[in-house]
């Protein structure tokens, strides 16, 4: 059946649906906490030069969707039906980005001519190296972060290689749960295919790979719809992650977004050399990858909510990405952490879209988001690991609304983990945990709060790690006249003898009576908070967001007990 | 004479089915439903069926009736004005929900507002820790200062939900008790007593939206008994439940989460025991009405249950039938996008103004008009008569689209289907993949208005067995409830490890649960013996979700913990394709589920054939943009036995079965049609 206009969208569904079922089946039969709690995995379908054309449209990480797996299914100059390969090397084609996320390919064949390419990846929890979960900020070379496996054939013609499982096996923590997530990534994979074999067969094989050009055109042309709605110009912003753990100076990430006409440059020159700590992120300097292009789709899809996300979205944009940089780094840099750095270049890239539109961005989510673990002995002796959940900022406030509290924005895509679960678990008290007053920066809206968290340690020897922390130096920025967001706190015994700031360290170390109190960095706010309506500081103060206080002195807005003076 | 009576009342339509209990016959009556004036729909059909069928009021034995007053009530936002107490450091509970935003790629999104804005959430001095070791109770003062507050600021009643009340119950109860002691007006919810499950914030919006609909759901009751009672209607009253089963009306009144689904649920339920009585063990029902298409996976006659039902912008987490929107119903809109592609849905013109061809102010094209336009429904009047087809509306309506799209109408019609169709596959293609099963070895059960419209080309998609459509698609929720059982679940926290001496000490629990669960089926009325089934919710240590797992009584009295063990492990490898029999395994809770069986008509046999069947009239039908040869007959013309083949439209009082080309029609001795594929 040959596809138009008419019939795009029928295609599109089909494809859609096959992706929707790769997920489905990697969420039902994975092992590891991350995919089904946090989603973070991906499965897509790709052209056979290896753009991605169809995505869930529910689950997975939202980083992927316009991935090219061109660099790595060009590994291999043949493939069979039955062949998957697989690879976690983050310098190897750069489609991998640290070692945790491992990732695997299949080929799909109709009446033997290859359609496209089944693809996905799972952040498995731990794949050996110098720290449990492979992941610190204080590594500095590659080779710390864990087994590296380079692109091969895990299976040839449906047959296993046994040597990859045996690789796997002497090489990390978990083993069981490594292969039960890969068992879950081949039957996701396997899916796929017969979904796909099954589209192909329906629309034809002519029709369908002219189709899957027509979806990939489509995007391209929405984004291009887009892009031209935005005034051509040089938008210069740059931002900076607080500090690297070696020197502990500052690291910048700075972008130029130059638009013209339909066209967008992310040229992110000036970004600090590569550094000696894991933040760094192996792009391989490849134009569109998909690290240097979240906050460009972000951007997009918030213009458009109608944008299909796939790697036509992409086309009208390309990175300039400097060798030897934070953002281009070079083998042996160690990149476990470039997630951070990545909310940085999604930080910059909606500051230099703000920029251009200061009446349709908002500013952006301040990045830092906590992911707080901790390691202890449980009652009956045995070792307890538990993640007790995200503490971060709002979302940015945006030109029609204060943004949203607790997490939002770039950052809103996590779930958090109840107390109740938590305290029956891990020997630890909750004191509190919500939103703190005060955080979300005062504007005509204001930014989200930032979300809180206290608790008590009641055991021996407890580890408390808070990954990703930012934001305790550099507040998030507000737009046009807003103020900042309120910088982060890590604190260990508040009010306490022996009080003691943490900046943004991510591991510490806590006996019984210790208390850990931690409160995420404030979004920023969007516009001047003294035109903000009288009656929205009001019911912010009612609702606890803002003290009188600070509604007197940022807002110009004096409330007595009766409502406003 | 008795009778028993099922009602479903419904947005546009309130259905009802009428069992004469001692002939079996069925007899079913639509009329327009009243949400201006509740409980006046009933008013008129029991007049009517006094009229039509000589029932006598006093003759009606059993009486359900299920309602969307509760969830209309949470979709409208015009509930009640409620205070929340919450433990003190943790009021942000419903502030913060689970913390993820709903669009995640976009930058403007922000959680749905609460229920209960956060200037009327106070915090109580209180602690249970998570052994239910009560750390810290609440002090009277500091209640009455809360109470004092919430009447400050206009509550109308209060929902309490602390830390751990799962677990132990008193310092809530100790708070309702000092509330009915100083402000006895205001009513009290509690979460432990809504249903006690761990987890603050699904237990809490649980209890959230219980007390949000109590006062509307309250008062449609009591008007629904008066009407019953002035008619004359003397029989106890039941309602249905989102678990599928009824329970009495005073119940309903206090335990209002539990009917928040009851319609949607009755329609699961009736699919389930039509089909199964017809011999089909495997089915997913497909209910497709003006601004929803819902479908449930049934297994030898039983909806499947879960927990996390969507309701509006939340979610409860009672055991619920487990629905699936698949759509939004033969409301949706078509239209042409900025970059001249054909588009359909999300907005839909729903039953207000509805489609063109409906004449009652809608203009823009709908998946019905697409149907209207190819010419496949619209040959015999629908609905009672309340409303009638205007083709040339709705090619009126589809007109726009010819000059961009640059084809005739009835391409575009047949497009229009084509993308719908392909928007429904996607859904339930993902429900098959998360249930792990194959839709080929399932049969679609068509019902409400416009399942049996589009069901074939949803099964030809899915390669399914074939659809099934029954005698009367449009009561099949009415009967849903004539037929369901009285049935309620119950629910303890546990929170321990599958272990000897851990399981051995849980007799006291089981008794104190079916304790409770039998002096439930009693208060219903009920008379006849009552089956219980034990299940719990199990995990592996560090998991974040359950599985429920049945029990059997032989395991958890005698403490049998290894028996226990073992079939969360089969259940796991069940749904999730692998097992570690050698992993501890932890009980989050025990669950009992008790069930009053109720009588159920037997399916009749229809007459048998005698000849074949005649179309009444031919049409030219246009079926994926090719004009054919259809046949137009009238469903009460058949009779068991008798076949046609598609191209064929089947036209009866409450919907119209569209019968694609390639698609063979026969009816079973139970009058449904089992339409199946001819050609690849």
């Amino acid at each position: 059946m040959a596809i138009d206009r008419r019939t795009l969208k029928v295609l599109a569904n089909f494809c859609s649906a096959a992706a929707d079922a790769m997920a489905f089946t990697l969420m039902r039969t994975a092992h590891s906490a991350f995919v089904k709690e946090t989603e973070d995995f991906s499965c897509q379908v790709v052209t056979r030069e290896g753009l991605a054309f169809a995505n869930p449209r529910q689950f997975g990480a939202p980083w992927y969707s316009g991935i090219d797996y061109g660099p790595l299914l060009a590994m291999f100059d043949r493939y069979a039906e039955g062949d998957v390969a697989i690879t976690n090397d983050p310098y190897s084609g750069f489609v991998a980005t640290h070692s945790p996320d491992i990732h695997v390919w299949k080929p799909v064949f109709h009446q033997g001519r290859l359609a496209c390419f089944v693809v996905g990846h799972i952040h498995n929890t731990d794949v050996g190296g110098a720290v449990p979960a492979s992941l610190s900020r204080t590594l500095t070379e590659i080779e710390q972060e864990g087994l590296r496996i380079p692109p091969v054939k895990l299976m040839e013609r449906g047959v296993l290689n046994p040597f990859i499982a045996a690789l796997i096996r002497s090489n990390v923590r978990m083993p069981g749960q490594n292969l039960g997530d890969l068992q879950a990534q081949i039957a996701s994979v396997n899916v796929g295919e017969r979904k796909m074999q099954e589209i192909v067969r329906r629309f034809g094989f002519e029709d369908f790979i002219d189709g899957v050009h027509q979806i990939l055109d489509y995007a391209e042309a929405q984004t291009r719809a887009i892009l031209r709605r935005v005034p051509d110009g040089d938008y210069f912003f740059a931002d900076y992650a607080d500090e690297d753990s070696v020197n502990g100076r500052p690291c910048r990430i700075a972008l130029t977004l130059k638009i013209r006409d339909d066209e967008a440059i992310l040229d992110y020159t000036g970004s600090d050399p590569q550094l000696g700590s894991s933040l760094n992120m192996p792009t391989g300097g490849r134009e569109r990858h998909p690290l240097v292009m979240v906050g460009l789709t972000y951007a997009l899809f918030t213009l458009d909510n109608a944008l299909m996300l796939n790697a036509g979205t992409l086309r009208p944009a390309r990175a300039i990405l400097p060798v030897g940089s934070v953002v281009n780094c070079t083998r042996p840099a160690a990149v476990g952490m470039r997630s951070l750095t990545c909310a940085m270049t999604q930080i910059v890239t909606i500051g230099a879209f703000a920029q251009a539109l200061p009446d349709l961005m908002p500013a952006a989510a301040p990045g830092g988001n906590a992911i707080m673990n901790v390691k202890t002995t449980g009652r009956d002796g045995h070792t307890v690991m538990a993640s007790i959940g995200p503490v971060g900022g709002g979302g940015g406030a945006t030109p029609f609304g204060d943004g949203s509290d607790g997490a939002g924005g770039a950052t809103g895509f996590l779930r958090n983990t109840p107390l109740e679960i938590t305290e029956a678990e891990v020997p630890i008290r909750f004191l509190r945990y919500g939103l703190e007053p005060d955080t979300g920066a005062p504007g005509t809206w204001r930014g989200g709060l930032s979300a809180v968290m206290a608790f008590e340690v009641s055991a021996p020897e407890t580890v408390v790690t808070a990954r990703n922390r930012n934001r305790s130096i550099f507040p998030a920025w507000g737009v046009k006249g807003a103020h900042p967001g309120a910088v982060s706190r890590f604190v260990l015994n508040p009010g306490r003898p022996g009080e003691r700031s943490l900046g943004n360290t991510d591991l510490v170390a806590c006996g019984p009576g210790d208390v850990i109190h931690v409160v995420g960095p404030g979004a920023g706010g969007y516009g001047d908070p003294l035109r903000r309506a009288p009656a929205s500081v009001l019911r912010d103060v009612r609702k606890g967001a803002v003290s009188r206080d600070r509604a007197e002195r940022d807002y110009g807005v004096i409330i007595g007990d009766d409502g406003i003076d | 004479m008795a009778y028993r009576i099922g009602v479903d009342v419904g947005g546009s339509f309130t259905d009802f089915a009428v069992l004469n209990a001692q002939t079996g016959e069925l007899a079913t009556l639509k009329v327009f439903s009243r949400p201006d004036a509740p409980g006046e729909e009933i008013r008129l059909a029991l007049d009517t069926l006094k009229a039509r069928d000589g029932l006598d009021p006093q003759d009606v034995r059993y009486f359900t009736h299920g309602t969307t007053v509760g969830v209309n009530t949470v979709l409208q936002r015009n509930g009640e004005t409620l205070a929340l107490f919450t433990t003190r450091n943790f009021e942000d509970v419903l502030d913060v929900a689970r913390l993820k935003i709903p669009q995640i790629h976009n930058l403007y999104s922000v959680r749905p507002e609460p229920l209960i804005s956060r200037d009327r959430v106070f915090g109580i001095g209180e602690r249970t820790l998570a052994t239910g070791e009560v750390l810290q109770a609440p002090d009277v003062a500091d209640v009455a200062a809360a109470v004092a507050a919430a009447r400050g600021a206009g509550c109308q009643g209060i929902v309490i939900a602390f830390l751990h009340a799962y677990r132990n119950p008193a310092n809530e109860r100790a708070v309702a008790q000092i509330i009915a002691g100083i402000a006895p007006d205001l009513a009290v919810v509690t979460s432990s007593a809504t249903w006690p499950i761990i987890r603050e914030y699904e237990r809490t919006i649980t209890a959230v939206i219980s007390g949000y609909v109590q006062a509307r759901v309250a008062h449609y009751l009591d008007r629904f008994e008066r009407v019953l009672h002035d008619k004359g209607v003397s029989c106890p009253l039941l309602i249905t439940k989102s678990n599928g089963g009824v329970m009495a009306i005073a119940e309903a009144r206090n335990q209002c989460v539990q009917m928040i689904l009851s319609g949607t649920a009755s329609g699961v339920i009736g699919a389930g025991y039509l089909a199964r009585g017809s011999g089909f063990d495997r089915i997913m029902s497909l209910d497709i009405g003006g601004t929803s298409a819902d479908v449930a996976v049934i297994l030898d006659g039983e909806a499947q249950y879960g927990v996390g039902e969507q309701i509006g912008d939340f979610q409860i987490h009672v055991p619920s039938v487990a629905v699936s929107s698949v759509g939004q119903g033969g409301g949706s809109i078509a239209w042409v996008d900025a970059y001249g592609v054909l588009q359909v849905g999300p907005h839909s013109a729903g039953s207000t103004p509805g489609p063109a061809c409906y004449g009652r102010g809608g203009t823009r094209p709908t998946i019905t008009d697409a149907m209207a336009a190819a010419n496949l429904i619209g040959h015999m009047p629908l609905g009672y008569g309340a409303v009638t087809v205007d083709r040339a509306a709705a090619r009126a309506a589809i007109a726009p689209l010819v000059g961009p799209l640059g084809a005739t109408i009835e391409g575009i019609a047949g497009n229009i289907i084509e993308i719908s169709v392909s928007g429904m596959y996607a859904e339930v293609s993902a429900l098959t993949s998360r249930f792990a099963i194959d839709p080929r070895e399932f049969h679609l059960f068509a019902f409400g208005g416009a399942g049996a419209m589009l069901a074939c080309f949803l099964a030809r998609e899915l390669d399914m067995q074939g659809v099934v459509v029954p005698p009367t698609p449009g009561v099949v929720s009415a009967l849903g409830g004539l037929i369901a059982d009285l049935k309620n679940d119950f629910v303890r926290t546990i929170y321990c490890g599958v272990t000897e001496t851990a399981i051995g000490s849980l007799g006291p629990v089981c008794d104190a649960l079916e304790a409770t669960a039998r002096a439930w089926l009693e208060a219903q009325g009920h008379e006849g013996g009552a089956e219980l089934r034990f299940s719990a919710d199990m995990r592996y240590p560090g998991q974040s979700f359950e599985i429920e797992t049945p029990l059997a009584d032989a395991w958890l009295r005698p403490g049998d913990a290894a028996a226990i063990r073992s079939a969360f492990h089969d259940a796991h490898a069940r749904l999730y394709g692998h097992s570690d029999p050698a992993a501890p395994v932890q009980m989050i809770s025990l669950r009992l589920v008790i069930r009053g069986r109720t009588p159920k008509p037997a399916l009749t046999p229809i007459p048998v054939a005698t000849g074949p069947i005649e179309p009444r009239l031919r049409v030219e039908g246009w079926f994926d943009g090719q004009g054919h040869d259809t046949a137009v007959y009238h469903r009460q013309d058949f009779a068991a036995g008798h076949r046609c083949c598609g191209p064929a439209i089947i036209a009866q009082d409450d919907t119209t079965t569209v019968v694609p080309p390639g698609f063979a029609v026969r009816v079973d001795r139970f009058g449904n049609l089992v339409i199946t594929r001819t050609e690849p």
